[in-house]
Order: C-alpha cells, then sequence, then structure tokens
C-alpha cells in the first residue's frame, strides 16, 4: 500500500532525509519513531505531497508520488503536528470547506461530521457557532483528526495525534486506531509517546539522522536486542544515554 | 451542473474546489486569519466593518476628483489613477504576502487534492475583487465628474470602469510576478526574505509613482502628443490607464491610443507570466515557506550588531534599564526582519519622505531656492513627528502576539519600560536614519543649513509626540494581533482616524508657527519656548506613565 525506496530530502546543506525505504502492506499498522529532528515529520510530509523529495521514489495505493501527487492526495488522510486550522472559521465551515476539497456532496458530508462529533463528544452547537479560533487545543485536535478522515482515506498519516487530547479522548482515539486497522486501513503513525506505539502498532521503524534504524515488530524488536522495554530500546538506538545521571546532575543546579 | 439555492450548492451536489477555495480565502480574508471572538456571530465584525469604514473613507478621498472640474478628461483620469495606483499598489502588496503564501496554510492544505494553480487563482480572484471594491469606492465620484464636466464624455464612467479593472489586474499580476521571479531567481532559502523586501519596494514605488504622477498632469493639459521627449511617460501606468479613457472617450490623440495599447500589452504580458509560465512555481514556493529558515549568518550578524550597540554609548547609558534595553532589542529585530511589521512600517513612511524630496528638489510648486528647501525641511520635520507616533502604533501588532504574553508573566508591573524601549527603537532605527537621508539629499540638492533650520521646531516636538503615543498603556509592543490592524488604508481604523486626524494638525502648526518666527526674526526665541514646554510636557507624560498597570485582558 506504500512504497518508499531510497527517498531523500535536503535543506541546504544539511540532508534531514537520507536514503529511507520500507514498504508497508494494506491494513498494517506501524509505528514511525525517531528523535527530533530525525526525520519523522519530513519523511510523512514528503509521502503526503507537502514537500518535494530531493532523491528517491514513493508509491502509495499505486500512485507515484511524484507523478501524481493529486490521486495520492485523494487517498491519503494526514493529520499535521502542528494541527493548523484556519481560526476563523467555526468548526462546521472548517469541515465542510475540507469535505468540498474532497467533492463529498453537502449532506453527506454533514453526516459524517455528525458521526466524529458524536464519536469525539462534540456538541453540534459548538462545532456550528464557536470560532476554532476559541476551541481549547484538544477540541481543535478532534476537528484535526475528523477532516482527516472525513474522506475515508485507505492510508492514513498520524504525526502525534494525541497531543492535546484529554485521557478520555486518547483512550478512545486508540480503539479507532485498531478498528480502523481492522478494517484494513494502512496507519503510519508517528509519536514519542512509545507505550501507545507498543499497544496499537504491529510494527515499529526507528530512525535518526534521517536514516532507518531498525524495522521490525516491536515485541521482537526488543526481544532480538535484550532491551526490555520499546522505550530502552529507543534510547539505546538513538544515543539517550545515562539519561537519568544528566537529570540529576542538572536538577542539582538549582539548589541554593 | 446542478442548480444552486441561495448562494448555497444542493444537498447532493459535490461542490468544486475552485469554488469552495474562492468562497473560503474571501471569508479568510473578511474576517481574519485568526480569530479570538468566541462566537461566529461576533467574528466578522473586526475586520469586515473595517473594510467598510475603509470604503467610505476611499469615496471621500475620491471627493478630489471635483477641483478638476474644469480640466481634461486625461488630466482627470491621471490623478485617478495615479491615487488608484497608489491604494490598490500598498494595498496588494501588504495583504499579498498573507494571502499567497501563508506559512500555517500549508499544513491544512497543501495534502489535500487541490492543483495549486486552482489555489493561485483563487486566491488571486479574492485580491483582485477585494481591489476593485476599492478602486471602485475611490473613483465612485469620478464617474459622475467625468460625464458633466465641460470636458466629460458620457463614454467615460464605461472607459474609466475598464480602465481601473485593468489596473487591478495589472497590481496583482506584478506582485504575484515579482514573487515567482524572486522564488526562480533566488531560491527557497532566501525566499521570506526576499518577499518581504519585494513588497516593501512594490508599496514604496506606487506611492512614489503615486506622488509624482499628479504633478507631472500640468505638464500635459489637454492631448499627449507622441514625442521622443516624452518616452518616460510610458513607464508610469497611470498615465497608461489614463491615456486609455483618453482614448476611448474621443477626447485623446495617437499619443493617448499607443500609450493605452502599450498599457493594455503589459497588462496581458504580466498576466500571462503570473499565471502561465511561472505558476508552476506556485506550489515550490509555498512547500519553501515550510521547509526553510532565513539564512542564520546573516541573522546572526544582525543580532550581534544590535548586541554592539546597546552596549556602546550613547545606547548604554540610554538604556539603562533591563527591561527597556530588551524591549527596544525585540522592536529593533522585528523592525528589520519581521515581514508583518515591516510591510506595515516602511510603505505608510515611504509617501511622505518621497513627498520631502519632492518638495525639496521644487517639484510641488512654483517656490525656488531656500524658500522651497524651507519648506520641505518643515514639511519634512512635521512629517517625522507624525512618522514615529505612527510606526509605533504599528508595532502594537503582531503575527506573533500571544507570545507577548511573557510580559504579564514576568515581574513587570505594567507596560512603561517595554514602552519606552519600544520608542527608542522607532527613534533609533526608523526616525534617525530617516533624518539622516533628507538632511543628506537636501545637502546634494545643494540646501544650506539655514533653509534646514526649520526641523527644529519639528524635531524639539518629537520625543512629546512619540512618547504621546503610549501614555494610554497600550504600547505594549507585539502584543496584538495583527489582524485588529488590517485596515485597508495603513495607519488608519476605526476611531483612530479622528485622534489621526487631530494629531496632525499639531506638528503642522508648530512648523508653520517656526516658519513665521523665522521670517519675522523671532525663530531662537520661538525654538528655545518650545524646547521648555516641551520639556515640561515630556516630564508630565513620563511621571504619568511610570503609574501605568497592565489593562485586564479581554
Amino acid at each position: 500500500m506504500i512504497s518508499v525506496q531510497n527517498l531523500s530530502k535536503r535543506f541546504g546543506g544539511q540532508m534531514a532525509v537520507d536514503g529511507l525505504s520500507f514498504d508497508v502492506p494494506a491494513g498494517q499498522t506501524v509505528g514511525f519513531l525517531g528523535p527530533n529532528g530525525a526525520g519523522k515529520s519530513t519523511t510523512l510530509k514528503m509521502l503526503t505531497g507537502m514537500l518535494e523529495p530531493s532523491g528517491g521514489a514513493a508509491t502509495i495505493c499505486g500512485f507515484d508520488l511524484l507523478r501524481e501527487p493529486v490521486e495520492v492526495k485523494k487517498r491519503v488522510g494526514f493529520v499535521p503536528e502542528s494541527g493548523a486550522v484556519f481560526e476563523s472559521l467555526t468548526g462546521l465551515e472548517y469541515l465542510e470547506m475540507i469535505a468540498a476539497l474532497y467533492g463529498i456532496p453537502r449532506a453527506a458530508a454533514v453526516e459524517r461530521i455528525r458521526q466524529f462529533i458524536a464519536f469525539f463528544d462534540l456538541s453540534f452547537a459548538t462545532l456550528t457557532e464557536k470560532l476554532l479560533g476559541a476551541y481549547s487545543k484538544g477540541m481543535r485536535r478532534k476537528v484535526v483528526i475528523t477532516a482527516a478522515l472525513l474522506h475515508n482515506p485507505p492510508v492514513v498519516f498520524f504525526d502525534e495525534p494525541l497531543d492535546g487530547l484529554d485521557a478520555n479522548a486518547a483512550v478512545g482515539f486508540k480503539a479507532l486506531i485498531q478498528t480502523l486497522a481492522r478494517e484494513g486501513k494502512t496507519i503510519l503513525y508517528s509519536s514519542h509517546i512509545l507505550d501507545v506505539v507498543e499497544r496499537v502498532c504491529d510494527r515499529v521503524i526507528i530512525i535518526d539522522k534521517g536514516h532507518l534504524l531498525v524495522d521490525g515488530p516491536p515485541d521482537e524488536l526488543v526481544a532480538a536486542r535484550g532491551s526490555g522495554t520499546l522505550e530502552r530500546l529507543f534510547t539505546e538506538l538513538t544515543g539517550g544515554v545515562e539519561l537519568e545521571r544528566r537529570a540529576a546532575d542538572f536538577a542539582r543546579t538549582f539548589l541554593p | 451542473m446542478k442548480t444552486q439555492t441561495g448562494g448555497h450548492l444542493a444537498a447532493d451536489e459535490a461542490p468544486r474546489a475552485e469554488r469552495t477555495l474562492r468562497r473560503l480565502f474571501l471569508t479568510l480574508f473578511l474576517r481574519g486569519r485568526s480569530a479570538r471572538g468566541l462566537q461566529k456571530s461576533k467574528a466578522p465584525s473586526s475586520i469586515g466593518s473595517k473594510l467598510l469604514l475603509a470604503l467610505c473613507l476611499y469615496a471621500a478621498f475620491g471627493l478630489a476628483a471635483l477641483p478638476m472640474w474644469f480640466s481634461s478628461i486625461f488630466a482627470l483620469s491621471a490623478l485617478l489613477h495615479a491615487m488608484t495606483f497608489v491604494f490598490l499598489g500598498m494595498f496588494v502588496a501588504a495583504s499579498s504576502g498573507e494571502i499567497l503564501f501563508n506559512r500555517e496554510e500549508g499544513d491544512i492544505l497543501l495534502h489535500r487534492p487541490v492543483p495549486p494553480r486552482a489555489m493561485l487563482w483563487a486566491k488571486v480572484r479574492v485580491l483582485v475583487e477585494v481591489s476593485l471594491w476599492m478602486a471602485g469606492a475611490l473613483n465612485l465620484v469620478s464617474f459622475v465628474v467625468g460625464v458633466f464636466m465641460p470636458a466629460g464624455a458620457w463614454l467615460f464612467p464605461i472607459a474609466h470602469a475598464v480602465s481601473i479593472t485593468l489596473e487591478a489586474l495589472f497590481t496583482t499580476g506584478c506582485v504575484v510576478v515579482v514573487y515567482q521571479l524572486c522564488l526562480r531567481w533566488f531560491g527557497r532559502e532566501r525566499l521570506e526574505g526576499l518577499m518581504t523586501t519585494a513588497q516593501v519596494i512594490v508599496a514604496v514605488a506606487s506611492a512614489m509613482v503615486g506622488q509624482i504622477v499628479p504633478r507631472l498632469i500640468g505638464s500635459f493639459p489637454g492631448k499627449i502628443g507622441l514625442e521622443l521627449k516624452t518616452w518616460w511617460l510610458g513607464l508610469l501606468p497611470p498615465v497608461w490607464f489614463a491615456s486609455f479613457d483618453d482614448a476611448v472617450t474621443g477626447a485623446g490623440g495617437p499619443g493617448s491610443w499607443a500609450l493605452a495599447g502599450w498599457g493594455l500589452l503589459v497588462t496581458v504580458a504580466v498576466l500571462g507570466m503570473a499565471f502561465g509560465k511561472l505558476a508552476r512555481d506556485y506550489e515550490r514556493g509555498l512547500q519553501a515557506l515550510g521547509e526553510s529558515a532565513a539564512s542564520p549568518r546573516r541573522a546572526a550578524a544582525g543580532r550581534r550588531w544590535f548586541d554592539r550597540m546597546v552596549n556602546a554609548p550613547p545606547f548604554r547609558w540610554w538604556l539603562r534599564d533591563s527591561v527597556g534595553r530588551a524591549s527596544f532589542l525585540l522592536t529593533a529585530a522585528y523592525l528589520v526582519r519581521d515581514r508583518d511589521v515591516k510591510l506595515r512600517v516602511y510603505p505608510s513612511v515611504a509617501p511622505s519622505l518621497v513627498l520631502s524630496m519632492l518638495y525639496l528638489f521644487n517639484l510641488g510648486g512654483a517656490e525656488a531656492g531656500s524658500l522651497s528647501a524651507g519648506f520641505a525641511a518643515a514639511f519634512f520635520a512635521s512629517f517625522i513627528c507624525l512618522a514615529a507616533p505612527a510606526t509605533l502604533s504599528a508595532l502594537r501588532y503582531s503575527q506573533q502576539w500571544r507570545a507577548a504574553d511573557i510580559f504579564r508573566a514576568a515581574p513587570i508591573s505594567g507596560p512603561a519600560q517595554l514602552s519606552h524601549g519600544a520608542r527608542r527603537a522607532v527613534l533609533s532605527v526608523i526616525i534617525a536614519p530617516l533624518c539622516f537621508i533628507f538632511v543628506g539629499v537636501a545637502w546634494l540638492a545643494g540646501a544650506h543649513a539655514a533653509d534646514l533650520i526649520l526641523m527644529l521646531p519639528g524635531l524639539i516636538a518629537l520625543p512629546v509626540f512619540a512618547i504621546a503615543t503610549t501614555v494610554t498603556g497600550r504600547m505594549t509592543p507585539l502584543s496584538e494581533s495583527s489582524e485588529e490592524a488590517a485596515a485597508v488604508i495603513p495607519g488608519f481604523a476605526g476611531r483612530r482616524v479622528v485622534a489621526a486626524l487631530a494629531f496632525l494638525v499639531g506638528p503642522f502648526a508648530l512648523s508653520g508657527l517656526g516658519a513665521l518666527a523665522k521670517y519675522t526674526g523671532w525663530f531662537w526665541w520661538f525654538a528655545v519656548a518650545e524646547a521648555l514646554v516641551a520639556v515640561l510636557v515630556y516630564g508630565i507624560l513620563r511621571a504619568r506613565m511610570a503609574s501605568l498597570r497592565w489593562r485586564p485582558l479581554e
């Protein structure tokens, strides 16, 4: 469903993504992990047609990302890390606008929006009367997630989707991801919350400095390296050494 | 295509992306991109009402057509097109950056199945649509004047409507081409910085052309001849479009037809470039905003320059207070680097500077020699007394206004020191260089020190006018949403119009009194008296500011 070959992105003199290759079959949920600046968001932006790759190729649902970007975009849903929305629209105006861009008739869009707001515990009055600029971070995130799934895409990219969601919404969202995967959707899930990744993902890809480090089912990767947990495996692979000692040393600088 | 009902699509009809985008961008323009109003019903009032007020003001400016009652069609039309060109140029330059290349928009729209050309078209349609509202309001009076004036013609309203539409298309197309050429020639790393510079240049150039053209009208009271010595008319867009009116209404000769044809040709070429060959660069431009940052070396160099400045005398003594110094550095950085701030400040300062220069070179009237230089000096000094408060007002607004919450979280009792820092930054980074430029140009123009002495009344009053802007306690730098400042006429919005008009009188009255004192032999007595009053008022305002406390957050 997703095929990435030797994908690269250079910003000036800096290589953000360097020859990344992997394939994701239909119905698989893949955790896409890496420390800050590893190239995760850049990779997701390239795969959603937001950034032009400097090199390599990718196909999504059989469509070439470079030659048929609009066909790719029709089949992809994306929740960006920024959670950006047009703040001066109401939630309903925003979602109707997004639906229109995918060619969804208004009645069908409103029906679909009603399903999402029921799932996310939002009120329709809030959605029609309040401007998005006045929404809390969590409410805004729910709208962004709804906007990504409105057109029922076969491939979904999530970049830190739980940011701002309260505990109940987060639990619901994790269940939603698992259901979507069971229905055959392909999901690439980028997050720093490793226990959630461990719980919802069939497979984990860890990258650092634009390079792929490991790729496989989380329990197998942890067992193969004898790390005990995914978190420990992550810190071992990405250079997070002696974190506890460094934190203790830093905390001592606050003492009078 | 199925029918529409009440402007909305039928429920089962799939909407077209182009129409959806056009509606989206128009809504965003009218409401602003960031909203603080909680309810939808409250949202449009801020920008929408300002736009309405601006249109009324434009219609009032259009009354400038009345004194042209006894002139030729060309003279009337040249004046109107010059004014239209200034207002449209400044509006398009100021708005296009936000509309065409919005950084946050990438995360919302770039992964949707929308061709970049459709997005560009939708945005340009909105720009042209709003430009036409403005141009229509500005030219409302002239549609009547052009028919009933002695040299008028019944065809004038039709010809003029066509020519202002062409002018709006030309102005918008020019800005789009400038952006796309910047992107193509200089690459994505430098795009944002170049876009700012390009926008400022377009705004300043349109202001300059708008000042120059009306002064040239006197040279062409009747028909325009096809003469080599007037080749430069072909460089002035308002002249092309005025020639179109002149030609179509039957008042013009071959010269008018030639210039009108040239204007039409250039407009078509500009539009062809903007939406044809260069349009495919648009998506690259949007992507570039998401991926690139300003050149780190240049940014670091700028920081070092300001750091050195505040750590060296006299700034080290002037900025002893750490809060004031921090505010100075913040304000100076935004004046030099921030696109949004630069676009509000420089185009509003440029026209008056250009006007002073024109007076200096005696392009404004019949005065000769020192009389002209003296008038230019007095006018310039009056202008900077207004430029400082206007710049300070513009600095209240920022796209990053939420970051100003840190001022309230910091252990500072009120905005006074922040205001002092911002005021000093404006005086140092904007006003002082303007003074040096003016004096330099005056020296080159052969003005004597005795002519420039008329700057003194304005310069003495400058600190008072600058601090008076901050005394209300609202002058916390960068603390309000830039949407609030999105008045279509820079520096004029809402109730501020009244305050601004009242403020206008002071500096010019002082300069006038100064000139009177000079020619009656009392100048130095006048200067000393004014300085004493200025010190007293400044002291009172300064003491009042010390007691300022934070205004409650809305």
